[in-house]
């Protein structure tokens, strides 16, 4: 005889951290942290800290809001077949709870910890992030990520707004930088999990496009992308070293980028590899791909070493000044 | 319903971290009230008027004398 009754989950605490998405945290964190120190001002130290916690907790729910939405697509993708709600660890509707509950207090303890503004543009990110984005782009249009990258570009205009309660142009540079960035990013991984997204059924832009549509507008987007990200380095923002690495770092990219639109990377879709044990949910499964693929491996992971690089220099750079570490330099 | 021991150790390690997330958000909220409290009240008495000294009485006998 077979036992009926519902069981309870065996979900462990470590499955819940992983419902935020900690890797896609940490970058939001570093993004939030160098708008914040960027931003003229002065703010108790730990404000700041909390403000910064907030943004963090604030992305990692809406992370949770994702996976709770789109188990059953991660389920089909061998990258994400071993997120938590995916693996039928975690209960669908718990993530959505958790995610929920996590928004509400990170909102609310911004708001109450800084401003309303930073608050408001947390809740945009959020909502725009699980609702706009999972729920409607990404399954619609071969732009998702264009659209949607406009929610992974908003720690730094919240950490700056969180410090002078506005959102000036500097801060928007910021926010274009990472908006111009994540079509390349995100299409250089895209190109060698295409696999993946044709069984999901996301029209991500190798599988509606094709691969070759989609190498050229890696390139085209990388050549916007370098002289935006040169401009922090002419104006106030940033100084000599922050020019020094967006130049040279954004020559290497366009370099990569270049690379990859003469390469072949994404005509043929990846087959489940058989070497090594299935890359499910493993590190690896990013970095771990057939040889005609290594030009979109290369820019993917040189992409986001050139965002912390530009970021890292920004910090560098504006931290001497920073009223948090000088208070008496404001 | 008998709960096995796996499904028991969860419960008991999920309400845990659940007790410590609430004592986590109670102490920063009163961080937040405090930090708040201290940043108004420095704010109210930098812009509170200086208390001008009195000006100095003039009466018709001093009016003239330097």
């Amino acid at each position: 005889m077979t036992d009926t009754r519902p069981r309870l989950s065996t979900a462990q605490p470590g499955d819940y951290f992983q419902l935020l998405k900690p890797r896609v945290m940490s970058l939001v964190i570093f993004t939030a942290v160098t708008g914040l120190l960027v931003a003229p001002g002065q703010m108790n130290p730990l404000v700041a800290a909390i403000a910064i916690l907030c943004i963090a907790v604030g992305a990692g729910a809406a992370g949770a809001l994702n996976m709770g939405l789109e188990g059953e697509t991660d389920a089909l993708m061998k990258r994400t077949r071993g997120r938590p709600v995916a693996a039928g660890r975690v209960n669908k509707n718990d993530a959505l709870a958790y995610g929920a509950v996590l928004s509400l207090f990170s909102v609310m303890l911004l708001g109450m910890n800084t401003n309303w503004f930073a608050a408001g543009l947390l809740a945009l990110t959020i909502a725009y992030y699980a609702g706009f984005y999972t729920l409607m782009l990404k399954r619609r249009t071969p732009q998702n990520i264009v659209i949607g990258g406009a929610a992974g570009a908003l720690p730094p205009v919240i950490g700056w707004a969180a410090v002078t309660g506005d959102a000036p142009w500097q801060a928007w540079l910021l926010f274009l930088i990472i908006f111009l960035w994540t079509p390349p990013h995100s299409w250089a991984l895209a190109l060698y999990s295409a696999g993946d997204y044709a069984r999901a059924g996301i029209p991500m832009m190798p599988v509606a496009r094709g691969a070759k549509s989609t190498r050229l507008q890696i390139l085209l987007y990388s050549l916007v992308l370098v002289p935006v990200a040169i401009l922090p380095g002419v104006t106030n923002l940033g100084g000599p070293i922050y020019l020094g690495v967006s130049v040279v770092g954004g020559l290497l990219f366009l370099l990569l980028a270049f690379r990859l639109w003469r390469s072949r990377a994404g005509d043929q879709p990846e087959a489940d590899r058989t070497h090594g044990g299935p890359a499910v949910g493993r590190e690896a499964a990013l970095y771990d791909v057939r040889i005609d693929a290594k030009p979109a491996r290369n820019l993917f992971a040189y992409s986001i070493l050139y965002l912390m690089l530009l970021f890292l220099a920004l910090l560098l750079e504006n931290l001497p000044a920073s009223t948090l570490v000088c208070p008496s330099c404001a | 319903m008998r709960l096995t021991q796996e499904e028991l150790t969860a419960r008991k390690r999920r309400n845990l971290w659940i007790a410590l997330g609430l004592v986590a958000f109670m102490v920063l909220v009163f961080l937040t009230t405090f930090l708040r409290l201290k940043q108004n009240i420095a704010e109210s008495s930098a812009s509170m008027p200086v208390a001008e000294a009195p000006a100095w009485p003039v009466s018709p006998a001093n009016e003239g004398v330097s």
